[in-house]
């Protein structure tokens, strides 16, 4: 089943649980007054933004904000995940013993340990220690994260390659390097583009976690607008509402970009 | 040009047992001499093109190539092999890169040409393997006979001094062997300095200067494509011969 599928199928899911509710509620004569229209404010308002700030203009709500703090986050997080799992990845193949060494205990490590453990230590510890923002030490984290499940899946991206094509490269008086960028790894990354995608809306979903450090990531304003109008049900849906339209888009965007790469086949 | 002298070659299998590839395996190869391996499979012959260009490293003797020893520390391994074409039996053409990228992709990130330049050179090779036309197709859309042919405008791309070419037309459908032997007959005529390992003995006949028989990782017999097929001496070249031919 392709992401795009499963997205939709996850919108429908949403649209029956949201009415299941509401069903629900009216048979137990449950009295929950619903507050749709407190939405759409979270998301963006036409007016003064506090006393400081008086200037009437289109703004940001509490929820959007989050939305753009947990895009931005997470498009950081891939943007390094990439870099340190292509690294990693490569380094794994490595006939040095160190290097190899190395890079699967970084591996092992953080795959091994849940994410939540890493922020905090990041965060605490490693960032204290460099004064690290809590942006910083959540992109951090994970970059990290993500660039160990990254090179899992690069290191077997390039071991699918066919070792002739090492072979044909080096034969042309290729260095290593230059084989790796122009022969093995455009191919490796072509092949790899559905789990890489796979991983990359995990890290979406896990980005949610910096919350825990105050980060006012979409999931934290979520929490701070409950806890200031308590229409939890409202807005959580609209939330994961919003991490589905991050995580569709993403769906989307593989999709074209592995249609484009079929040309050559 | 070539100097090879007592090579051994030992590779360990995932099993763990010892397979000699080589075994004091010693020849020269003159400039401009097309030389034939034959032999039966496993019996090193594509163990010892892979010494020649370093893709196997040998465990002991002496490769000279041009006056250069190639195992040499100091030796540059990526000028050593841009002075050696390879032709591989499976083409190993790039499939994300097109026909013309193929040729000129070497030329570019290792001899540093420019594009325009790059795609003279490429275009020169190109028609004289007979495949210019499909220059800006992908490999996958070619048939076999016609990525072989530009495997070799591609091993041709950095000029090289020596061409290889390993059971370069064993992967072919019958139809297509011609097509490429014809391309090899004539960088043999032009004076290539070629090793060839092929069963095709037509091809030793019409252009090779030697060839030699090679079993258990060693030279068993060697000579002129005739002696082959008149009088060959030892009783495993007879009886590999009345196996191919
Ligand atoms: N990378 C390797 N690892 C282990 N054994 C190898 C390796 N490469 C070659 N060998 C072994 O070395 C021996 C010589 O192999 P080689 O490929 O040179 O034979 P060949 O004459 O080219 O045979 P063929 O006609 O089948 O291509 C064989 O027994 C082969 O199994
Ligand atoms: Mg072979």
């Amino acid at each position: 089943m392709t992401f795009s599928k499963r997205s939709l199928i996850t919108l429908v899911i949403l649209a029956i649980i949201t009415t299941a509710t509401y069903y629900f509620f009216a048979r137990r004569g449950i009295t929950y007054i619903w507050h749709w229209e407190r939405i759409p404010e979270m998301l963006f308002y036409h007016g003064p933004k506090s006393a400081d700030d008086p200037v009437v203009r289109l703004r940001m709500g509490i929820l959007m904000i989050g939305f753009v703090l947990t895009l931005k986050i997470s498009i950081a997080s891939t943007f390094f995940g990439i870099i340190i799992g292509t690294v990693v990845g490569i380094a794994r193949l490595s006939n040095e013993p160190m290097t190899k060494g190395l890079s699967l205990a970084y591996v092992e490590v953080i795959r091994n340990t849940p994410l939540l453990v890493q922020i905090y230590i990041i965060y605490f510890f490693v960032g204290s220690m460099l004064r690290l923002s809590a942006f910083a030490a959540g992109t951090a984290a994970l970059s990290i994260f993500a660039g160990a499940y990254v090179a899992e899946i690069v290191r077997a991206g390039i071991q699918s390659i066919h070792k002739g094509q090492m072979e044909a490269s080096r034969s042309l008086g290729m260095t290593y390097a230059q084989a790796m960028r122009y022969i093995i790894l455009p191919q490796a990354f072509k092949r790899i583009i559905p789990p890489l995608a796979g991983q990359f809306i995990s890290l979406i979903k896990d980005s949610s976690l910096v919350s825990v450090i105050a980060l006012a990531d979409l999931m934290f304003q979520g929490q701070q607008a409950v806890a200031r109008t308590y229409h939890a049900f409202e807005i959580y849906f609209t939330v994961a509402f919003l991490y589905l339209v991050m995580t569709f888009t993403l769906s989307m965007a593989t999709q074209y970009i592995e249609k484009r790469l079929a040309i050559s086949d | 040009m070539i100097k090879a002298r007592n090579i051994y070659k030992t590779f360990k299998t995932t099993d763990r047992r010892e397979v000699k590839a080589l075994v004091n395996f010693s020849t020269d190869i003159k400039k401009g001499e097309v030389v034939v391996i034959i032999g039966p499979s496993g019996s090193g012959k594509s163990t010892f093109l892979r010494c020649l260009n370093r893709l196997d490293e040998i465990d002991s003797g002496e490769i000279i190539i041009d006056g250069v020893n190639i195992n040499d520390k100091k030796a540059n391994i990526n000028k050593i092999r841009e002075e050696i074409g390879m032709v591989f039996q499976l083409f190993n053409l790039f499939p994300h890169k097109t026909v013309f990228e193929n040729v000129a992709l070497a030329l570019i990130v290792v001899r540093k040409k420019s594009k325009e330049e790059a795609l003279e050179i490429a275009r020169g090779l190109l028609n004289k393997v007979g495949i210019l036309e499909k220059e800006n197709v992908y490999p996958a859309q070619l048939s076999g006979g016609q990525q072989q042919r530009v495997a070799i405008a591609r091993a041709l791309a950095m000029h090289p001094k020596i061409m290889m070419f390993d059971e370069a037309t064993s992967a072919l459908d019958p139809e297509m062997i011609g097509e490429v032997l014809e391309v090899m007959k004539t960088l043999a005529r032009e004076g290539m300095t070629m090793v060839v390992v092929t069963h095709e003995m037509g091809f030793a006949r019409e252009v090779s200067d030697r060839v030699v028989f090679m079993d258990e990782g060693q030279i068993v017999e060697e000579g002129t494509a005739e002696h082959f097929f008149t009088n060959p001496i030892h009783e495993r070249t007879k009886l590999f011969l009345s196996q191919i031919l």
